[in-house]
C-alpha cells in the first residue's frame, strides 16, 4: 500500500490552484509563442523523413525474452509509440502491454545517467574513461578465476562478446540467473523429449489441457501463443478448440479457459497420472508398463486427493480420448512444488500416451550459430555464485540484468552476501536494489539507443535472428551500450582483434556481413544487405530440428500424496506472476502500475488474494489490511477477495515493494519473494515457488481497494452490474 | 418582456455577423492587418531575394521548393540545411557575403540553424498545411504565392518573415464562411469545414 501523507484534503487544494493557474493563463493565449519558440531543422535528412508525419524503423522488444519484433514510430527525431512488426514470426504484428510500456523504460526519468563510484554511501559521477580504468586494474589485480558475471537471460553478439571478454580474462564464470523461469519444467521436457522447450502447436490441438500454464498472460511467449490460441478458437473443420485450464490460481488463461478446475495445490501429477489410467479404462492404447504403474490412480482417490470431483475427471477424460490431437501443458503452477519435476513429467507421460508427440508437440528449430543461442537462467545458479561468494572465491563481480538483492529469497540472504566481494560493478538503467551496492555503476543505454542482435528463446517457426537498432539519438550522453562496454573492456585485453573496431556497431556490422550466406544474404553487395537486414528487422535462417523422443516411460515416477495441513502455517502462498509486472523489473514504468490487474483490475499496490470462504473464516472482508506471515518474514497487504482461488491457497502478486529504483516502484506494494521458504525441486533444485506456507492475521486498519471494477467487485460474475455501495454505508472515517 | 431581450440579442448578433463580414470582405488577402512582433533571427534570410519578382531582383523561387513539406505534411517546414547548401555551393558570386558564410560555418559544424518561429498555433489547435495547399494549389491552380499569402501575407517583399494575419479562430473561420470553387475547372462550391474537431482534435 502507499503509505503518504498527501492526503484527500491537500489534493483537492493543488488541483483547485492548478485549474485556476490553467484558466488564468488561458486569458493571455500565453501557449503563442511567436518569436520566442525554436523551430530547428535538420542538417541533413532522407527524402522519406517528413516533419509531422511518423517514420517507422524495425527493431526488437526487450521487455521480457520471447523476443517480439517491434515497430517504433518515429517522429521529428523521437520514438512516440511501438508497435508489432508484422514480418516477426513470433507475434506477427502484435504486441502485449508490457511491451508497449518499452518507451517508459526510455524516457524513464529514473535512468542512471552518468558512471558513478562508490564513495562511502554516496554514487560519485566519474567519466567512462576513469570507470574503464578502473575495471581493468581491478580485473587485473585480481585472480582470473575470481572475476564473474551474473546475468540475466542473455543471447546474440553480446553474448559472444562476453564470453570472449571472460575467455580473454581467462575465467569462465558466467551465471544466469532468472527469478522467473519455467526451468522445472525445462529440465523435466529435456529427459521426457529430449529438447528443453519443444514447439507447441495450440493452433491445431482440439483440447488444450493446461495445468497452470498461464501462456496466454506470462509464459513463455504469450503474445504468440494468443495468436495460436486464437487460431486454436476458430478451430479445424470449424471445430472449436477446448481450453481446459487447472490451476489453483486462476490467471487470464484460465480465466478465457471453458473450465477451469480449482485444484488442491501439488496434487496436479497426481491428476494427470488419474488421467493417464481413466484414458487406459476408456480403451486408449498405454504401455503396459505405464499402465501398470498409474493403476493405483483411481477415479475416487484422485478426485480425493486433487479436489477435482469424479465427473470433472471423466468429462475431461471423454474429451481427450474423443478429440485427437489434443495438448497438455505444465506450468508454472505444477512446477512450484517439491515434486515439481515429478509433475512436469507426469504431465509430459500424459501427453506421451495421447500420442501428441510429433502432432502438437513438435521439436523446435536448432539455432545454426550455437554461440549466439540464448543462455536461459535459473535459481541453482545463483546460489553456485553464492556459495562461491561465501568461500571469498569472487573478487570482481559484474552484474547486467539481475537483480538477486530483490528477487531471491529472503535465506539466501544476498545483500550480506554481496558485501563480501570487494568490487561490484553493476551494469544498470536504474539504481535498483543490487545496483545500489554495487562499488561501481555504468548506465547503459535503453533497448532503444542500443544496437545488437537477440536470438527468442522460444522460435515461433524456423530459428531467427532479431535485429535492434536504434530507434532515436540517446537522451543521455553519458550512457553506453553493454556491446559498447564489453568492446571497450576487450580493447584492453585483446587490442590486436579488436581495435579495428570503432564501436560496437561496427563490430556488429562486420560480423553479421561476415555471415551473410547463412543469413540468406550471399548474393548481395554488403551494405545491400545490411540495409535491408536493417529494414527488415527479422532475420529468419535455415535450421535443422532434431526428432522428439516420442517413447512413453513412467520410470521414476514418484508423487507425493497430498501434503498434510501445518497448524500454525495453515494457508499456502502463490506468488502471482501477472502480465503487468511479472518479475518486477519493469516495476518503474508507470503505466504497468497503473494499468489495472486483468482479473483484479487493481492498480498502484499489491493484495492478498483469497477466496470468500478463507475471508470468511478469517473474518476479513475487502480491503482489510492483513499481515501475511511465513516462516521467513511477514509482508502486509489488502485483502482482495475473489472466487477463483482454492480455498488452502492465498496469492500475493511479485514486482512490487521495491525498496529502491525509482519513483513510481520505491514503496509501491509488498515484495512477495521475501517471504518465500527455502523449498526446493528435488531434481532441480529450483525454488519451490508454491511451497511457501503461511499465516494470515488482520492488521487493523482497512482501506478502499483502488480498482477499476465497481465498488460491487466480484459479483459482476452474478451480472449484477455495476452495484453502489449506498453512500450511508460509506465510513468516511475508514477513507483513507 | 423576454421577447424584448430575445429581439434586442438577435438585433445585436445580427449587426455584429454583418459588420464582420464588411469588414473581411474589403480585405485584400495578401496585406498586412495585424502584425506580429520583429522577430530578430540568426541568419537574416531574404525572402525577397529567393521569392521576389525578377523585375525587383528576386529568383521567383517557389515558396515549395524549399518549403517542400507544405504539400505533403501538417507543418510546412523549414527546409533542411543541406538544401540550402546544394544551391549555395555552386553560387560562388555571394559565397563571401557575411550571411553565406554564416551559413557555411553551421553548415561544417552539422549544426542546424537555430531560427525562431514566426508563426505559431496554441497547442491545441491543428491546422494542415497539406489540405490548404492540395485545395488551393492543386485543386484550384491558384498561384503558389497568393495561396500561401492567405495566411502568411505577402513574404516575396519581406526580408525575415513577419506575422502579417491575426490567425485567432476568428479569423480562420471568417475564411471558412466563404463559398469558393471545388476546383479550377467546377462550377460546384463548397467553403471550408466549420465542424470545431476540424482543429481541436
Amino acid at each position: 500500500m502507499i503509505e503518504n501523507s498527501f492526503n484527500r484534503r491537500d489534493f483537492l487544494k493543488v488541483l483547485g490552484w492548478g485549474g485556476a493557474t490553467v484558466a488564468l493563463s488561458g486569458c493571455g493565449n500565453t501557449s503563442v509563442e511567436d518569436g520566442r519558440e525554436y523551430v530547428t531543422s535538420y542538417v541533413e535528412t532522407a527524402d522519406y523523413i517528413i516533419p509531422s508525419i511518423g517514420t517507422y524503423f524495425n527493431s526488437t522488444c526487450a521487455q521480457c525474452d520471447a523476443g517480439c519484433g517491434i515497430m517504433g514510430r518515429v517522429r521529428e527525431g523521437r520514438v512516440l509509440k511501438l508497435e508489432g512488426n508484422p514480418d516477426s514470426p513470433i507475434n506477427s504484428g502484435k504486441m502485449c502491454g508490457l511491451g508497449q510500456a518499452g518507451v517508459q523504460a526510455h524516457y524513464n526519468p529514473d535512468r542512471v545517467r552518468e558512471p558513478l563510484l562508490r564513495n562511502g554511501d554516496k554514487g560519485e559521477a566519474i567519466t567512462w574513461e576513469k570507470a574503464l580504468q578502473l575495471v581493468s586494474e581491478k580485473v587485473a589485480s585480481a585472480n582470473p578465476g575470481s572475476v564473474a558475471f551474473l546475468t540475466g537471460g542473455v543471447s546474440g553478439h553480446v553474448k559472444v562478446l562476453l564470453k570472449n571478454y571472460l575467455d580473454a580474462i581467462g575465467s569462465d564464470r558466467h551465471y544466469v540467473y532468472e527469478a522467473v523461469a519455467p526451468s522445472v519444467v525445462r529440465a523435466a521436457n529435456k529427459k521426457a523429449y529430449g529438447v528443453e522447450m519443444p514447439r507447441l502447436r495450440l493452433d491445431r490441438a482440439k483440447v488444450v489441457v493446461s495445468f497452470g500454464a498461464d501462456f496466454l498472460g506470462t509464459w513463455v511467449s504469450p503474445v504468440h501463443f494468443s495468436r495460436q490460441y486464437a487460431k486454436f478458437r476458430k478451430g479445424v473443420n470449424g471445430e472449436r478448440g477446448v481450453l481446459v485450464q487447472v490451476e489453483s490460481k486462476m490467471t487470464i488463461t484460465g480465466a478465457n479457459a471453458d473450465r477451469w478446475l480449482a485444484i488442491r495445490p501439488g496434487t496436479e501429477g497426481i491428476l494427470a497420472l488419474g488421467l493417464v489410467n481413466a484414458l487406459s479404462a476408456a480403451g486408449l492404447t498405454v504401455p503396459a508398463e505405464v499402465a501398470a504403474a498409474v493403476k493405483d490412480y483411481t477415479l475416487d482417490r484422485v478426485s480425493n486427493d486433487t479436489g477435482v470431483s469424479v465427473e470433472h475427471i471423466g468429462k475431461l477424460t471423454a474429451l481427450l480420448k474423443d478429440r485427437s490431437p489434443s495438448l497438455v501443458i505444465a506450468g508454472g503452477a505444477a512446477e512450484g512444488y517439491a515434486h515439481g519435476s515429478q509433475n512436469a513429467a507426469a504431465v509430459a507421460l500424459l501427453n506421451q500416451v495421447l500420442g501428441n508427440v510429433g502432432k502438437t508437440v513438435e521439436a523446435p528449430a536448432s539455432m545454426p550459430f550455437p554461440q549466439m543461442a540464448p543462455i536461459t537462467g535459473n535459481r541453482s545458479s545463483l546460489q553456485a555464485l553464492n556459495d562461491s561468494i561465501a568461500q571469498d572465491g569472487v573478487k570482481v563481480l559484474f552484474n547486467c540484468g539481475a537483480n538477486p538483492i530483490y528477487s531471491a529469497p529472503a535465506s539466501m540472504n544476498m545483500k550480506e552476501s554481496l558485501k563480501k566481494v570487494p568490487f561490484k560493478v553493476a551494469f544498470a538503467h536504474y539504481m535498483d536494489e543490487t545496483a545500489m551496492e554495487a562499488d561501481l555503476v555504468l548506465p547503459l543505454n535503453s533497448s532503444m539507443e542500443d544496437w545488437g542482435t537477440v536470438v527468442p528463446e522460444y522460435f515461433a517457426e524456423g530459428a531467427q535472428l532479431n535485429i535492434q537498432q536504434p530507434l532515436m539519438e540517446k537522451l543521455h550522453p553519458g550512457t553506453l551500450g553493454m556491446g559498447d562496454v564489453l568492446l571497450a573492456l576487450l580493447k584492453q585485453r585483446r587490442p590486436a582483434e579488436y581495435n579495428g573496431y570503432e564501436d560496437y556497431y561496427a563490430y556488429l556490422k562486420n560480423a553479421m556481413v561476415a555471415i551473410k550466406g547463412a543469413l540468406g544474404g550471399e548474393n548481395e553487395d554488403d551494405d545491400v544487405f545490411w540495409d535491408s537486414v536493417l529494414s527488415q528487422g527479422v532475420v529468419k535462417l535455415t535450421s535443422s530440428s532434431n526428432a522428439l523422443v516420442s517413447s512413453a516411460s513412467a520410470a521414476g515416477l514418484q508423487l507425493p500424496p497430498p501434503a498434510a495441513e501445518d497448524g500454525t502455517y495453515p494457508l499456502r502462498l502463490i506468488p502471482a506472476v501477472t502480465p503487468n509486472m511479472r518479475d518486477g523489473r519493469h516495476a518503474n514504468e508507470p503505466w504497468l502500475q497503473e494499468s489495472p490487474d486483468p482479473l483484479t483490475t487493481i492498480v498502484w499496490d499489491s493484495w492478498v488474494e483469497m477466496h470468500p470462504k478463507t475471508a470468511a473464516k478469517l473474518g476479513v472482508v475487502e480491503g482489510d489490511i492483513v499481515e501475511v506471515a511465513s516462516k521467513n518474514g511477514a509482508i502486509k497487504g489488502q485483502v482482495y477477495v475473489y472466487s477463483g482461488i482454492h480455498p488452502d491457497v492465498i496469492s500475493v502478486p511479485l514486482g512490487y515493494g521495491h525498496e529502491a529504483m525509482g519513483r513510481y516502484s520505491k514503496g509501491v506494494g509488498a515484495n512477495a519473494f521475501k517471504i518465500l521458504d527455502p523449498v526446493f525441486d528435488q531434481q532441480t533444485g529450483e525454488l519451490a515457488m508454491y511451497e511457501t506456507r503461511v499465516k494470515v492475521t488482520k492488521a487493523g486498519k482497512r482501506v478502499i481497494v483502488v480498482k477499476d471494477e465497481g465498488p460491487a467487485g466480484g459479483n459482476q460474475s452474478g451480472r449484477r452490474i455495476a452495484l453502489r455501495m449506498a453512500s450511508g454505508k460509506v465510513n468516511l472515517a475508514e477513507e483513507v | 418582456m423576454y421577447r424584448f431581450l430575445r429581439l434586442s440579442v438577435l438585433l445585436v448578433g445580427l449587426i455584429a455577423a454583418v459588420g464582420s463580414v464588411a469588414v473581411h470582405a474589403a480585405q485584400p488577402l495578401t496585406t498586412a492587418d495585424d502584425l506580429g512582433p520583429v522577430v530578430d533571427q540568426p541568419i537574416e534570410f531574404p525572402h525577397d531575394r529567393h521569392a521576389g519578382d525578377a523585375a525587383k531582383g528576386g529568383m521567383q523561387i517557389n515558396c515549395m521548393y524549399c518549403h517542400t513539406y507544405a504539400r505533403r505534411s501538417n507543418v510546412a517546414g523549414i527546409p533542411p540545411l543541406q538544401k540550402c547548401i546544394g544551391c549555395h555551393r555552386s553560387i560562388e558570386s555571394v559565397r563571401e557575403t557575411p550571411r553565406i558564410k554564416k551559413l557555411f560555418e553551421y553548415w561544417e559544424a552539422k549544426k542546424p540553424v537555430p531560427w525562431k518561429k514566426v508563426h505559431d498555433l496554441p497547442d491545441f489547435v491543428r491546422f494542415n498545411h497539406e489540405r490548404h495547399i492540395q485545395r488551393f494549389v492543386f485543386a484550384q491552380e491558384k498561384p503558389v504565392q497568393e495561396a500561401c499569402g492567405y495566411c502568411h501575407g505577402d513574404v516575396k517583399t519581406m526580408t525575415v518573415a513577419r506575422r502579417q494575419k491575426p490567425l485567432s479562430m476568428g479569423w480562420c473561420v471568417s475564411c471558412h464562411q466563404k463559398d469558393h470553387p471545388v476546383s479550377a475547372t467546377s462550377t460546384k462550391t463548397t467553403h471550408g469545414p466549420n465542424d470545431c474537431w476540424q482543429c481541436h482534435k
